[in-house]
């Protein structure tokens, strides 16, 4: 699936933990220096932002109106 | 990937486990002490065995299971750092405790200084858990609906103590105090405020997380705890100025957003990707329709004053809002957290070669689902005790600590697979 901001997109909004973690860490290995990940889910995932701020990565996140938290993650 | 997971901020199980096997035991007691007091605890709210039902209820269960659930659970919903989860855990635990057995003991006798060590003891676990579990939050920024409705549910916990403190210090010293108005101030910033905020802010994660459903709207996600907030101190203004019509509106208010929000989870229930109904979501269905029974109730009373009056009314009300909505929300959510929590401590077992176990063989469903059968069965029978109090309330008051009794039962039995596990790796990591 692809998206306006990035065609690297997770959409992890109806799967059980830990599968959002283990497939958002999995792209984030696949993408080249300054590509964009995108994760979709119904929650603000802390425990991902720490392990994000820990390897370095950047990330920004928006509520959209239907409830869905979008996660803008760089390499 | 998954090393990650085992986040090595979450708090060691023991922190908030000694909550959750703690808790059952006080529906247990609850229920004993309705075999003993017999039909009389519906006659009147104001009566000392019922004042005690209610806060082994309300404190021994809900509270114990709230406090230790959020000491687990805060760095996962708003990324809140509890700094040192298990010394919080080891001094709150005792004083929360001891002080809910002083305080329903201070009921039953009357006795000054029951209530005086009972006040202090409860002051003293909730004010270390507040200090806590604030410091982390306040450093966190309102990104969510969540985090909003965490920070605006520890401020109402501490209105709710400071108001219960006081009614306590008034009993043990005789003041002269307006004691109903206060009471109903406590119970509302209690179960509204405190309870209702905490679940809603909960519920905006743990029910598309576990259920499987889509997420709350964000717009009245932002909203809900807010308004139950500013219902709540209208009503604190109103009650102080004896403004009763505005008191009214307050309390018409809140069922009112109550039902909005027990409706809207109702809805995504329904929506949901999960084919299977496990014990979680039919515990909290269960609980969603006696929440909004009870609501309806209140918003009547507001409308009709003299519905009060009726005998069944009171206790009505109270056994639908606490043990058919509250109890069951926890008791739901106890189903997932410990199972899940064990589950979570187990993952490091995979590099000697042992891979948790499925969270089913820790906590079958089967065993979920027929606890919950006698947990409804004591709720039928608390409900038809409010209108035949010297034929069922005894039954009822039987029927409800064998629900406690097996909910505790169940939960031991995950925490008994847990240990066990856990040693297993433990000796082989030492044979490695």
């Amino acid at each position: 699936m692809s998206h306006p901001k990035t065609p690297h997109v997770v959409d992890a909004r109806y799967m059980e933990p830990p599968e959002p973690f283990v497939q958002t860490m999995e792209m984030l290995d696949r993408l080249q220096p300054g590509e964009k990940m995108l994760l979709l889910l119904f929650r603000e995932p802390h425990p991902l932002y720490k392990v994000l701020r820990q390897n370095g990565h950047a990330y920004e996140s928006e509520l959209l109106p239907d409830g869905t938290f979008e996660i803008l993650i760089s390499r | 990937m998954q090393g990650g997971l085992s986040f090595d901020n979450a708090p060691p199980l023991a922190a908030p486990l000694r909550f959750f096997l703690t808790a059952p035991l006080f529906l247990v007691l609850a229920g004993l002490l309705l075999v003993y007091a017999g039909p009389d605890i519906f006659a009147s709210r104001w009566l000392p065995a019922t004042l005690a039902l209610v806060h082994l209820i309300t404190i021994g269960f809900m509270l114990q299971v709230m406090i230790g659930a959020l000491l687990q659970v805060l760095p996962v919903l708003a990324g809140a750092d509890i700094g040192r989860p298990l010394l919080v855990a080891r001094l709150v635990h005792p004083a929360l405790t001891l002080g809910t057995l002083l305080l329903a003991a201070g009921f039953l006798s009357a006795s000054p200084w029951f209530f005086r060590l009972a006040a202090v003891l409860l002051l003293a676990a909730i004010a270390v858990f507040l200090l806590a579990a604030g410091r982390g939050l306040a450093a966190q920024p309102s990104t969510s609906p969540t985090i909003r409705g965490l920070k605006l549910s520890l401020l109402s916990l501490a209105v709710t103590v400071a108001l219960g403190v006081t009614l306590a210090l008034g009993l043990a010293h005789g003041w002269s105090l307006p004691y109903a108005d206060l009471t109903d101030l406590h119970a509302g910033w209690g179960l509204g405020a405190w309870g209702g905020v905490l679940l809603a802010a909960m519920a905006y994660v743990v029910v598309p997380m576990f259920q499987l459903t889509p997420g709350y709207p964000a717009r009245p996600s932002w909203w809900f705890p807010p308004l139950i907030v500013i219902l709540l101190l209208l009503w604190t203004v109103a009650a102080a100025g004896g403004w009763h019509w505005l008191v009214a509106a307050c309390q018409l208010g809140l069922a009112a957003v109550g039902c909005a929000f027990a409706g809207l989870t109702l809805r995504l229930q329904l929506q949901r990707r999960r084919a299977r109904a496990d014990a979680t979501s039919r515990y909290w269905q269960s609980g969603l329709f006696a929440a909004m029974a009870a609501l309806l109730m209140l918003a009547a009373a507001t409308l009709w004053p003299s519905l009060t009056e009726l005998p069944a009314w009171t206790p009505l009300f109270a056994i639908l809002l606490i043990a058919g909505a509250f109890v069951s929300f926890i008791a739901g959510m106890l189903y997932k957290i410990v199972p899940f929590l064990a589950w979570l401590h187990l993952q490091h077992g995979i590099q000697v070669g042992m891979p948790a176990p499925n969270m089913n063989r820790l906590l079958a469903d089967s065993a979920m689902q027929r606890q919950m059968r006698a947990h409804q069965l004591a709720l039928a029978l608390l409900v038809a005790a409010a209108f035949l109090p010297d034929w069922l309330a005894r039954p009822a008051g039987g029927a409800l600590a064998v629900a406690g009794g097996w909910l505790f039962w169940n939960l031991l039995q995950a925490a008994l697979r847990y240990r066990q596990q856990a040693a297993a790796i433990v000796a082989r990591q030492e044979a490695a």
